[in-house]
């Protein structure tokens, strides 16, 4: 098995937004994560990619604690950031959450107006000072979101009325308008048709300038496309993490050759 | 929540600390443990609800089951009871209750001096606030029924007047006598008496299990019996009416009925009759099976029919859903061996989908059998259910009562011994209704198959 | 001859059928099942059906008819003179139909011989005399042209009878004989039958079309004859209910919306208690609820479903009403004079909502798909804020459609508001005070001594289409919604 540590090493070029140590995930008596180490950079997009069941959702989703909505769900070990555990018992998952935000799989607008969406995560956290000022975050994040133009003009139309890539960048700028520091995407193209799948893409690469992104992904193409760093896992285990260039050109470890090369997955 | 607008706002959470807890995420998590206080909250106030429910059932309704017997000798004195001394059966006959009645007061005032009571009621007469009116009968039936027991001193146990069976229920207080004509202190002062000296008890009262209802003014005598077979006549027209009809009513929405208006029309009418208040089919029954089909009031059947057609949607809803969680392949592999469409339902459809039919027809059953107000209009209510049926025709078309109608009938009236026994009445029908919903409990778990 | 003993007729022809079907369809393939088109037992019931069907088909159309054929003549027969002040044509014919069942009973007893009680010329004093004494009921005197049309009625009942029984007795031994010979090798006996059962199946089915249909005419043909007695516009539009009882003279003033007040005035207080109650439960028991906690909690609230309507009535009579006189009464507040009062029904109606309430808004919530709680929870919303801001916006339709099945349930509710809610109609604001609604007042109108032709008794059944409709469109209202709702998250 390829040194966890070693390989942590060799990245850590950039300041590390986010280490984990020894992450072990169980869902009742299934050990879903494996001895999970890994550091993720800060404004880059990080790609996981692997085999379906092999954990990069769950892993995923340990990042921001949404596993503590599941019941069965239990997590060892630690995942800092910024050097602060988030499995400490003092930390508050939802103010965590506002600080690593989600998008998910399907494009899961509320069935609320466009404005009512993006405003939601903004006045739970108490974000804006007055009407103007929320009216200005709202724009900022649909800017973000890249989807302004597309809206500006039915703010209070339902945003369970757009297209499906609509949707999913609303859902986007939903997320950044809590101004987080950390993006999850959970197969956030997953739903999406091609040409969706490109503008949202196209945002992700974006994004990277100001956020950092860890994204999960089921397409290698993508993966290559949008990220800057990879992580390859596989029943659990992380099985190699490196330079995206490096994963697809000179994977170090037998079974990630496998799976880029189809033989596994 | 829009706290957009409140001037707390601006703070940015991602500036401190993830493990310093600030200010609004405090005020948000108390926000949280109100509003899941209120959910705990709702539903205890729904748990309490039925306790208190229960309670005052429980507690309101068991002395019903319990009544105050008074035991005496009585004297049949041959003058009063067969002047002519030849025991002819006949001329016994002619005594009516009214000349049993001052033999059994004599009886109790002996027991009373006997038992050295002191009190200043010496008359005979004076005895009849504490016994039952029933007791007269009680002692003509038995004189009437062996005649040679006329002569001797026989030992009989008297139902206690309702009032005196209320004082030692603590319903008949000793404050409130000013304001009864029926009772005076001395008479409880002497009931006080005859309990010590054992000759009063209060007992339990198979006759209010079995027995039949009584009039107005005798309440420790009313029983809920009949009404009981009552229902069970009427629970035997729903189950060998609703049943067939129902079963056959799913499986042809369920397998047969093509996609046409004529199905949807019956779809509509099974939904929308399963939401017409029960008095509507009261008033069906009223009009169709009384006025126009001349069927007799107050009789079971017509009780039967309305009931049957009350839950005949329940029954069809729940038959369908068995029907349909059989699994289609089921189907196919009759219809791959050769069956006919028919016999894959019969023969395999249906047997499987037999304990999920069974159980929705239990809980319709159960819900017609506490159903109530159709039974009053169709008039099977202020009827007195005094003779058990002697038989199935009789039992279907004789007037009777219902045991829910029973219990309005006598929550209805003035005399206030009746509400105990309106109590009693619903233990007693919570009782089935437990059994019945326990039965298609256990059925569901004990054959509910998981395709 | 005796329906009953008819129809054992029949059954027996059908049974002789069904072993001569069988029988002969077998020989006609030789005595070996296996050339036969259908197994042998399908040529049997074939012949069983085919003899079954038209003749209790003709048996029950027959019996239908006939009463409504003799009533017809006969009530031709009855004079003018015949109906009395404050009497209908409908009140005589029934005596005209107790006399005649009371001849038939005295002939059948030996009271009167067959022959006087035919003869038009006998003396009514005395037969109305020997009536009595055979026990049979009859009201009053019996007169000459009632007599007359018992007698005709009688005749014509029992002509109609022997018709019928030597019809239906041709008819089966028919169709009998026809259906026997049909058995051979290779008639398609199984489609045949099967065409039978499925016939049999889809009537069964049709009960739920007939049983709509003899609701609706009830009201319909009552109403309308309540309506040709009493102003409908009164009916609609009076603030007054005060029937009067015919005999005691003055006019009844029958007006709809104090009872309608009433109604809806209960109906609120339940849902009061009702909502917030079941609401509250649904989500605590959908959202927070561990598995372990919704398991018991949610069977011990269903309870309260289950539990009979009489129950509470007598709940609301017997504890609810003293125990709110106690706080609200003369000796506390003093807004309340009896224990039965809008709020005394209002809250047991409540209690009995809050199971109904929580179960569909349970069913409801959980039909809001996961998506929407990760979305809310993916930007930090707390579980609370989720629910207020997401589920139940999200969830709102369907919940208002259950609410709206809820209050169609409070309206046409009966029993606890005839034990727990008084019997005066009033239009007032005070929920300490008695008032009465229209299921109640159908219940007193049709169970009261009022003679069934009166509009007092009448208005029942236009009281009964109004509620009928009023329920009928909140439920069809409440489930069009439901559905709307469901669709968008299919």
């Amino acid at each position: 098995m390829y040194d966890q540590a070693e390989l942590g090493a060799a990245v850590d070029q950039n300041s590390t937004k986010i280490s984990a140590r020894n992450v072990q995930v169980y869902y009742g008596d299934t050990h879903a994560i494996k001895d999970v180490n890994v550091d993720i950079d800060a404004k880059a997009v990080t790609a996981f990619i692997g085999p379906s069941g092999c954990g990069k959702s769950t892993f995923l989703r340990c990042i921001n604690r949404m596993n503590d909505t599941i019941d069965v769900c239990r997590v060892k070990g630690d995942i800092l950031i910024d050097g602060e555990d988030i499995y400490d018992k003092r930390v508050d998952p939802v103010q965590l959450r506002a600080k690593v935000g989600m998008v998910f799989q399907k494009p899961n607008p509320f069935p609320k107006s466009i404005y009512d969406n993006i405003a939601y995560g903004p006045r739970i956290h108490g974000l804006a000072k007055n009407k103007a000022d929320l009216d200005d975050i709202v724009e900022k994040s649909l800017r973000r979101g890249a989807i302004w133009d597309e809206v500006k003009d039915r703010l209070h139309a339902p945003g369970t009325g757009l297209s499906g890539g609509q949707q999913q960048r609303l859902c986007i700028a939903r997320a950044v308008a809590t101004e987080p520091e950390v993006l999850l995407m959970d197969e956030p193209c997953s739903a999406l048709d091609p040409i969706a799948t490109a503008q949202v893409e196209e945002l992700i690469d974006e994004l990277r300038h100001q956020y950092s992104v860890v994204i999960v992904t089921h397409s290698m193409q993508q993966a290559a496309r949008v990220s800057q760093k990879t992580a390859f896992f596989h029943l659990g285990n992380l099985v190699e993490f490196g330079e995206t260039s490096q994963i697809f050109t000179n994977p170090k470890d037998e079974r990630t050759e496998s799976y880029i090369t189809g033989r596994i997955g | 929540m829009t706290d957009a607008s409140l001037p707390t706002g601006g703070a940015k959470p991602q500036s401190g600390s993830l493990t310093t807890v600030d200010a609004r995420t405090k005020k948000r998590n108390a926000a949280e443990k109100r509003f899941r206080a209120y959910g705990v909250a709702a539903i205890s106030t729904g748990i309490l609800f039925l306790i208190v429910l229960l309670f005052s059932i429980v507690t309101s309704g068991i002395g019903a089951f319990q009544q105050t017997f008074i035991t005496v000798p009585v004297y049949l004195d041959e003058a009063k009871l067969d002047k002519k001394g030849n025991r002819n059966i006949d001329d016994i006959k002619k005594v009516s209750t009214f000349g049993y009645n001052p033999l059994i007061q004599k009886a109790v005032l002996k027991s009373v001096q006997d038992a050295g009571i002191e009190t200043p009621l010496t008359k005979s007469k004076q005895m009849k606030a504490l016994i039952s009116a029933s007791a007269a009968g009680q002692v003509r039936a038995a004189v009437i029924d062996n005649p040679a027991l006329i002569g001797q001193t026989v030992e009989f146990k008297f139902l206690a007047s309702s009032r005196v069976d209320g004082y030692l229920k603590d319903r008949v207080k000793r404050e409130h006598l000013a304001r009864d004509k029926n009772i005076d202190a001395e008479h409880l002062d002497i009931v006080d008496g005859l309990q010590d000296a054992g000759v009063l008890a209060k007992t339990f009262n198979p006759a209010f299990i079995f027995g039949a209802d009584a009039s107005e003014s005798r309440a420790e005598q009313a029983g809920i019996g009949v009404a009981m077979l009552g229902s069970l006549f009427m629970m035997f027209v729903v189950l060998f009416l609703a049943l067939p009809l129902g079963v056959a009513a799913s499986i042809y929405l369920e397998e047969f009925a093509p996609k046409n208006r004529l199905t949807d029309l019956i779809e509509v009418n099974i939904s929308n009759l399963a939401a017409v208040p029960s008095i509507v089919f009261g008033i069906l029954g009223l009009a169709v099976f009384i006025q126009f089909m001349h069927l007799p009031q107050s009789a079971p059947l017509v009780g039967g029919l309305v009931l049957t057609l009350m839950t005949l949607p329940t029954i069809i809803i729940s038959t369908r859903a068995s029907l349909k969680s059989v699994p289609p392949s089921i189907r196919d592999a009759a219809l791959g061996v050769g069956a006919s469409k028919m016999q894959s339902v019969f023969h395999h459809v249906l047997p499987l989908a037999a304990p999920g039919i069974l159980t929705g027809t239990i809980i319709g059953l159960a819900q017609a059998l506490g159903e109530t107000a159709p039974l009053l209009l169709i008039g099977m209510v202020g009827y007195i259910a005094s003779n058990a049926p002697d038989g199935i025709a009789s039992g279907l078309l004789d007037p009777n009562s219902a045991m829910p109608a029973q219990i309005y009938e006598w929550a209805k009236r003035a005399d206030p011994a009746y509400y105990e026994r309106a109590w009693g009445g619903i233990i007693i029908l919570l009782v089935f209704l437990i059994s019945m919903n326990t039965l298609a409990v256990i059925l569901r778990r004990r054959f509910e198959r998981r395709w | 001859m005796p329906v009953i003993w008819l129809c054992v007729i029949v059954l027996a022809i059908s049974i002789v059928g069904f072993i001569f079907g069988r029988q002969r369809a077998l020989s006609s393939a030789g005595g070996d099942a296996r050339n036969l088109h259908s197994l042998p037992n399908y040529y049997g019931w074939n012949v069983f059906m085919k003899v079954v069907a038209p003749a209790f088909g003709l048996m029950i159309v027959w019996l239908i008819a006939q009463p409504l054929v003799v009533q017809n003549s006969i009530s031709g027969m009855i004079p003018e003179t015949e109906i009395k002040e404050g009497s209908s044509i409908g009140l005589v014919m029934a005596e005209v139909r107790r006399t005649a069942d009371g001849l038939n009973n005295a002939v059948a007893a030996g009271v009167i011989s067959q022959d006087l009680s035919n003869d038009p010329g006998a003396d009514v004093e005395a037969l109305t005399a020997s009536l009595k004494e055979a026990g049979q009921v009859v009201t009053s005197t019996i007169t000459q042209p009632i007599l007359l049309a018992a007698q005709a009625y009688r005749t014509m009942t029992n002509t109609g009878s022997l018709i019928l029984a030597a019809l239906v007795l041709l008819v089966s031994l028919g169709a009998a004989g026809f259906a026997v010979r049909q058995a051979d090798k290779d008639y398609k006996a199984r489609n045949v039958v099967e065409q039978g059962v499925l016939a049999l199946l889809m009537a069964a089915a049709s009960v739920a079309i007939l049983t709509t249909i003899g609701i609706v005419l009830s009201l319909v043909f009552n109403t309308a004859e309540f309506f040709r007695l009493y102003p409908a516009a009164d009916f609609f539009t009076l603030l007054e209910w005060a029937p009067s009882f015919s005999g005691r003279g003055g006019a009844s003033k029958l007006g709809i919306l104090p009872l309608l007040w009433g109604t809806i005035y209960i109906s609120i207080i339940a849902l009061l208690v009702a909502v917030p109650i079941g609401l509250f439960a649904a989500v605590y028991l959908s959202e927070y609820a561990t598995p372990r906690v919704r398991g018991i909690a949610k069977p011990l609230l269903e309870i309260l479903a289950g539990i009979p309507t009489i129950v509470y009535g007598l709940f609301a009579l017997l504890t609810i009403g003293p125990l709110l006189v106690s706080v609200f009464g003369e000796d506390g507040a003093g807004w309340m004079s009896g224990g039965r009062a809008v709020m005394t029904a209002g809250i047991a109606m409540g209690i009995m909502l809050i199971p109904f309430v929580s179960s569909l808004s349970d069913d409801i919530i959980n039909a809001v798909p996961q998506a929407m709680r990760d979305g809310s929870y993916g930007l930090g919303a707390t579980q609370s804020e989720t629910i207020k801001q997401v589920i139940l916006p999200a969830a709102l339709p369907g919940i208002v459609g259950a609410i709206l099945l809820a209050a169609s349930r409070a309206i046409g509710e009966t029993m606890i508001v005839v034990m727990g809610a008084g019997a005066a109609a009033r239009l007032s604001l005070n929920p300490f005070e008695a008032m009465t609604t229209v299921t109640a007042k159908i219940v007193s109108q049709l169970t009261g001594d009022s003679d069934f032709a009166s509009p007092e008794a009448l208005v029942a059944f236009a009281l009964g289409i109004s509620l009928f409709v009023l329920t009928l469109g909140l439920n069809v209202f409440a489930l069009y919604i439901v559905r709307k709702y469901r669709e968008q998250y299919e």
